[in-house]
């Protein structure tokens, strides 16, 4: 095995996971993530001479994992305009919990934050980025990334507050 | 945590955290399942070849995957530019092992190169390379030896890329002698091809340095078609 493929395989197996889950977040189904992962780590690979020199490789992954779901979404839906689906019917059931707990209500939270919001929290929480990374990841002012976090922790409060209270009264 | 105020942004992040982290992933798929899909999507995104080249493509991704330069498949897509015994051919570029352990590395004016897959046709001859189209990237420091010791335009005129400085003429085929690359470094190609003009620049970079990257070779030795 090469140096560079040996050095790849290593990044490889080290961020499958957190790559995974960090799409996951953002898509709400561990189908669809799989899917774009592996597509992204495919192009990662053949960019590594860059991917490797990126200050955060994991990040790269995660935004083409997104961006790819970007252009899946948009393909699906364009050919599925009149049978009455929209994005929620293709996703998968892998994250709902059966009796509608905690953690699928958070997750049905965080799928409805916008997009942006959506993906500054995947990338601080399961990537530990610091803002200056995602800022730079994402093109936006850190304090642009700031004020996203801060409404995306604020709606998922008010959600997970509203769960807790619904639970505790059961 | 009765209502929101008990609940700090840590608090929510780590709920968040933890609502995945409970949910079992799937392992990671083996790594050879993510190179060849990188591969398919490499050939996918060769536009131009022919019908007949088709089955060239997948003669050439054994050949890539295959190592040994023996192994090789000389491949050649329509129209006919030079052929190489042990080359392989992409439309526009072709990669042959040449003499004396020297890499022979044309790119076709006319055709746009895809910088991936020259990159890795390199890689599968021994020499570590960076290569970029439309842009020509540097390291801060370049390395010994000069770029002149590692790479040889050749061709109409026999060009000899000096140490610095540009060279005239039309260069033909790029002769790179892979050896002659010390560890930990690499072989930075920028290449501009259109109708007109085919433009390549070269320098050695120290590898994972940060790079400098224009739209312009500002210098070091590259050439004109």
């Amino acid at each position: 095995m090469s140096r560079e493929k040996t050095e790849f395989a290593e990044f490889f197996q080290a961020s499958w996971e957190p790559c995974l889950r960090a799409v996951v977040a953002s898509t709400g189904s561990v189908q669809l993530a799989e899917d774009q992962v592996a597509e992204a780590f495919a192009r990662a690979w053949l960019s590594w001479r860059k991917v490797r020199r990126h200050p955060a490789p994991r990040a790269w992954v995660v935004r083409t994992a997104l961006n790819v779901g970007a252009s899946w979404w948009r393909r699906r839906l364009r050919e599925l305009p009149l049978l009455g689906h929209d994005a929620e019917d293709l996703r998968d059931e892998a994250l709902h919990d059966e009796d509608g707990g905690l953690d699928a209500a958070l997750l049905t939270a965080l799928r409805h934050l916008p997009d942006r919001q959506r993906e500054v929290i995947a990338l601080r929480v399961f990537l530990d980025l610091d803002i200056d990374t995602i800022s730079a990841q994402l093109g936006i002012a850190p304090g642009t990334v700031r004020a996203h976090l801060s409404r995306g922790v604020t709606t998922l409060r008010h959600d997970l507050s509203l769960t807790q209270a619904m639970e505790a009264d059961r | 945590m009765n209502d929101n105020d008990e609940l700090s942004d840590s608090d929510v992040l780590t709920a968040v955290h933890d609502s995945i982290s409970g949910v079992p992933m799937p392992a990671a798929p083996r790594l050879e399942a993510i190179t060849a899909r990188a591969r398919a999507r490499r050939f996918r995104r060769l536009g131009g070849l022919s019908v007949a080249a088709a089955g060239a493509c997948a003669a050439l991704v054994v050949g890539l995957a295959g190592g040994a330069p023996a192994a090789r498949p000389a491949i050649q897509a329509a129209p006919s530019p030079p052929h190489h015994a042990s080359g392989v051919h992409l439309v526009a570029f072709t990669v042959a092992a040449g003499p004396d352990g020297t890499t022979t590395l044309t790119l076709y004016p006319g055709q746009v190169a895809d910088p991936n897959a020259v990159r890795q046709a390199l890689a599968e001859h021994g020499i570590p390379a960076l290569v970029t189209a439309g842009e020509f990237c540097r390291t801060a420091v370049q390395p010994a030896p000069g770029v002149g010791d590692v790479v040889t335009l050749s061709g109409p005129g026999q060009i000899q890329i000096p140490a610095s400085g540009q060279p005239t003429g039309r260069p033909g085929p790029i002769v790179i002698y892979g050896s002659r690359i010390p560890s930990g470094v690499e072989l930075s190609i920028g290449y501009r091809q259109n109708s007109q003009e085919n433009e390549i620049s070269f320098s050695l970079i120290v590898a994972n340095a940060p790079l400098t990257c224009t739209s312009i070779p500002d210098s070091g030795p590259h050439g004109n078609d």
